[in-house]
C-alpha cells in the first residue's frame, strides 16, 4: 500500500508541466545520440550535465535518466539500418537486426526492438520501486568499511569487464583516484596535487574529464576514418511484429529482462555486458543455433530487453547505497551532487518525491520512446544521412561551450582539451578511459571511507576482512584480480571483455 | 618470420612506452604522497592514499612493461597505420588555438574562425555551405546564451560577445 502511495506521489511530481518537458527532452535527446554513431550517452550527458544547474533537481535528473534509457531505444535503429551500433549496448544487435533489415523485415526488427525496450523498461521500474527501498533500509547498517570494499569491488568489476589487458584497466584506476584526490583534502584541509594554481583548489571537475576524455577524444578518433554508412533505403512498413514473431520473442524478451537487470544491478555491470550475454543465452537456448547471425528475431529481441532492462537496474546502487555501478550511473551522481543531493540509503526517506519522481518519470519516459521510435522512425532514419563533417564540428564547439557555462572558466576548457587530447592517445595505445572516470569519481569517497574505517577501527586492517559485507566483496575483488591468470577464464574475460565507452 | 609492427625489447614498442609512463606517473605519485606525509595507520595522512595508490600504478605498470618485453606489442607507427592521423593533428591543433584565443579575442572572435577551420579541414564541406554554418550556429549559440539565458561568456580585448 506504501508503495502504491508513494508511487502516486511520484506521478505528481513527475506529471508537472516543466518535468514532464525535461523528461521529453531527455529521451529524445538520448534516442538521437542512440541514433547517431559516435556520440553517446557518456558524451550526451556529460555535455548537458551544465543544463541540469537551471532547473531544480528533479528535472535535472529527471532528464538525464532519460538521456541514458532513451539511448538504448536509439542505440537499436542504427544497427539494425545501418549495421553501426549507434552505442556499445546495441553492438550485438547488429548481426541479427541488420541481416533482417536486409531481408526487407527491418519494420518487425525495429517494432520488437521496441517492444522489448518497452517491456524490459517496465519491468526494471518495477522491480527499481520495490527493490530499492528495501535495499535502502538495509544500507542504513553500512558502515565505512562496507563503503570502501563496495567500491573496490565495483572498481574491480569495470576492470575485469574492459577490453584489453588487465593491468592497463588497473592503471587507469589508480590514475582516476588520483585525478580524484587533486584539491583540498577532505578531512585536514591540506591542498593536494595543485601545483599552486587556485583553479585545482576544488580540485578537477567532472565534466571537463568526461567530455574530454569520452566526447573530444571521440571525435579525434571518428575523423581518423572515413565513416561509411550503408543505411537500408527500403521503405520501412510493418513496424508491427506478426504473430510467430511475437512467439519467438516471448521467451527471449522475458530472460532478457531478467538476466539485464540482475547484471545491471552489479557494480560494473551494465547495459553493454548484458545485451552480449543475453545473445549467448538465446542462441544456446535454441534449437536452430544456425539462424543466428542470418536474421534470427530473438537475436534482436533478447539483447535489445536486457541492455533496456540493465539500464533501470543500474539505478539501484546508486539510490540505494549512492554507489555508481558504471560511468554513465557516475554521471547521473555528478548531477545529484551538483544540487547539493547525497544519493544513498537515507534519499528515499528524506527526498521522496525525488525518488518516486525521477521512478515515474522513467514509466511516462518508456511510453514517450516508444512512441517516438514507432511511428517516428522516418525522422531518426532521416537524421542518420546527417553529414559527419558538419556533425563533428557542430559536437566539438557544443562541448567546448557546454563546458565553459559548466564553471564560467576557461580553466576548464584547456583541462577538457588536455583530456581530449590525453583520452585519444589513451585509446590509441589501448587505454580504456572507462576505470579513469569511475575512479574519479570514487576515488574521494573511497579514500574518505578507508581513512573513517581506519580511524574507528584504530588502524586493524582486519576491520576490513571481519565484517561480513564487507568481507565478501573483498574476496570477489580478488577472485577477479586473480582469475586472469588462469588461462580457462582469461579466455572467458576476453569474451565479455567490452569497450563501454562508446 | 618475425612480424615487424610486433616488437620486444625496441624503442618503438608502444606497450613498453605505455608501462614507461605509468612507472613514472606512479614515482611521482609516492613522491607527493610522501611530500605530504603519510600520517599513521590509525591516523592517516592526507599522502597516505596518494602513496599507497601510487605504488600499485608502479606495480601495474611493471606489469605491462614485463608483458611488453616478454610478449611484445605493437610499434608506434602501426597503431597510426591506415589512418588519417593527420586529421586528429590538426584537430588538436585548432582547439588549442581556440582555447588561448578565447579569452583573448571572446567567444565569437573565436568561435566561428574555429567552425569554419573544422568544416573546411576535418572532411571539407563546400564554402557556400560551410561560412554560413561557421556564422550562424556560434551567433545563434552566442544569442541563446548570452540575451536569452543571460549567461556570461568571455567578451575578449575588443569587446564583442
Amino acid at each position: 500500500m506504501d508503495t502504491l502511495v508513494n508511487v502516486a506521489h511520484g506521478f505528481g511530481v513527475a506529471l508537472l508541466p516543466v518535468n514532464l518537458l525535461y523528461c521529453f527532452i531527455g529521451v529524445f535527446i538520448g534516442t538521437l545520440v542512440g541514433v547517431l554513431p559516435g556520440i553517446g550517452p557518456i558524451s550526451a550527458m556529460s555535455l548537458l550535465l551544465p543544463v541540469t544547474l537551471s532547473g531544480t533537481p528533479e528535472s535535472g535528473i529527471i532528464m538525464m535518466a532519460g538521456i541514458y534509457y532513451g539511448s538504448m531505444y536509439g542505440g537499436s535503429t542504427t544497427s539494425i539500418l545501418v549495421n553501426i551500433p549507434g552505442e556499445a549496448a546495441s553492438v550485438v544487435t547488429c548481426i541479427d537486426g541488420h541481416q533482417m533489415a536486409k531481408q526487407g523485415r527491418a519494420g518487425p526488427a525495429l517494432g520488437i526492438a521496441a517492444f522489448g525496450s518497452f517491456v524490459a523498461g517496465t519491468f526494471a521500474l518495477v522491480a527499481l520501486m520495490l527493490v530499492a527501498p528495501k535495499l535502502a533500509s538495509l544500507a542504513i547498517a553500512f558502515g565505512p568499511a562496507e563503503y570502501f570494499s563496495l567500491m573496490v569491488l565495483g572498481l574491480v568489476v569495470l576492470t575485469f569487464l574492459t577490453q584489453g589487458s588487465m593491468p592497463k584497466a588497473l592503471l587507469m584506476a589508480c590514475i582516476g583516484v588520483v585525478l580524484g584526490l587533486i584539491g583540498l583534502d577532505s578531512i585536514t584541509a591540506q591542498p593536494r596535487l595543485t601545483f599552486g594554481r587556485m583553479e585545482l583548489i576544488d580540485g578537477i571537475g567532472l565534466v571537463p574529464v568526461v567530455m574530454g576524455l569520452f566526447g573530444v577524444a571521440e571525435v579525434l578518433l571518428n575523423t581518423e576514418l572515413a565513416i561509411k554508412r550503408d543505411i537500408i533505403n527500403t521503405g520501412i512498413t510493418n513496424l508491427l511484429p506478426s504473430t510467430e514473431d511475437w512467439k519467438a520473442s516471448a521467451g527471449p524478451v522475458g530472460r532478457g529482462t531478467i538476466l539485464g537487470f540482475f547484471l545491471g544491478i552489479l557494480p560494473g555491470g551494465g547495459a553493454v555486458i548484458s545485451s552480449f550475454a543475453s545473445y549467448a543465452l538465446e542462441k544456446r537456448l535454441s534449437k536452430t543455433p544456425e539462424r543466428f547471425g542470418h536474421g534470427a528475431i530473438e537475436g534482436v529481441a533478447g539483447p535489445e530487453s536486457a541492455n533496456n532492462a540493465a539500464a533501470g537496474g543500474a539505478f539501484i546502487p546508486l539510490m540505494t547505497l549512492g554507489i555508481p555501478p558504471n560511468v554513465v550511473m557516475a554521471l547521473l551522481l555528478g548531477a545529484f551532487v551538483i544540487h547539493g543531493l547525497q544519493p544513498g540509503p537515507l534519499l528515499i526517506t528524506q527526498n521522496p518525491g525525488l525518488f518516486w519522481g525521477i521512478v515515474a518519470s522513467m514509466y511516462i519516459g518508456n511510453v514517450m520512446l516508444l512512441i517516438l521510435n514507432l511511428p517516428m522512425i522516418g525522422m531518426w532514419v532521416q537524421l542518420l544521412k546527417l553529414p559527419y563533417n558538419i556533425l563533428f564540428p557542430l559536437i566539438i564547439l557544443f562541448t567546448m561551450l557546454g563546458v565553459y557555462c559548466s564553471g564560467n572558466n576557461v580553466f576548464d576548457v584547456y583541462v577538457m582539451i588536455t583530456f581530449g587530447i590525453i583520452g585519444y592517445f589513451m585509446r590509441k595505445l589501448g587505454y580504456e578511459p572507462a576505470p579513469l572516470v569511475l575512479a574519479f569519481v570514487l576515488g574521494p569517497m573511497m579514500e574518505n571511507n578507508l581513512r573513517k574505517s581506519l580511524i574507528l577501527s584504530q588502524g586493524d586492517l582486519w576491520t576490513f576482512v571481519q565484517r561480513p559485507i564487507s568481507g565478501v566483496c573483498l574476496v570477489l575483488a580478488v577472485v577477479l584480480l586473480i582469475a586472469p591468470l588462469l588461462p580457462s577464464l582469461r579466455k572467458k574475460r576476453e569474451l565479455v571483455a567490452l569497450d563501454e565507452g562508446a | 618470420m618475425t612480424n615487424p609492427t610486433n616488437v620486444k625489447l625496441r624503442l618503438g614498442n608502444s606497450e613498453l612506452w605505455g608501462g614507461l609512463i605509468g612507472l613514472a606517473l606512479g614515482g611521482f605519485v609516492i613522491w607527493s604522497g610522501l611530500k605530504l606525509k603519510l600520517g599513521t595507520i590509525n591516523d592517516p595522512g592526507s599522502g597516505y592514499v596518494l602513496f599507497y595508490t601510487g605504488i600499485l600504478m608502479c606495480v601495474f605498470a611493471g606489469a605491462i612493461i614485463v608483458s611488453a618485453i616478454t610478449e611484445g606489442g605493437p610499434t608506434l607507427a602501426s597503431r597510426w597505420e591506415n589512418v588519417r592521423w593527420s586529421k586528429p593533428l590538426v584537430l588538436i591543433a585548432c582547439l588549442v588555438a581556440f582555447a588561448f584565443a578565447l579569452e583573448l579575442l571572446g567567444f565569437l572572435l573565436s568561435s566561428i574562425p574555429l567552425m569554419l577551420l573544422l568544416l573546411r579541414l576535418i572532411d571539407p564541406v563546400r564554402w557556400t555551405l560551410a561560412i554560413p554554418i561557421a556564422v550562424l550556429v556560434p551567433s545563434g549559440m552566442w544569442w541563446v546564451l548570452k540575451r536569452l539565458l543571460l549567461i556570461q561568456l568571455p567578451s575578449g580585448l575588443f569587446g564583442i560577445g
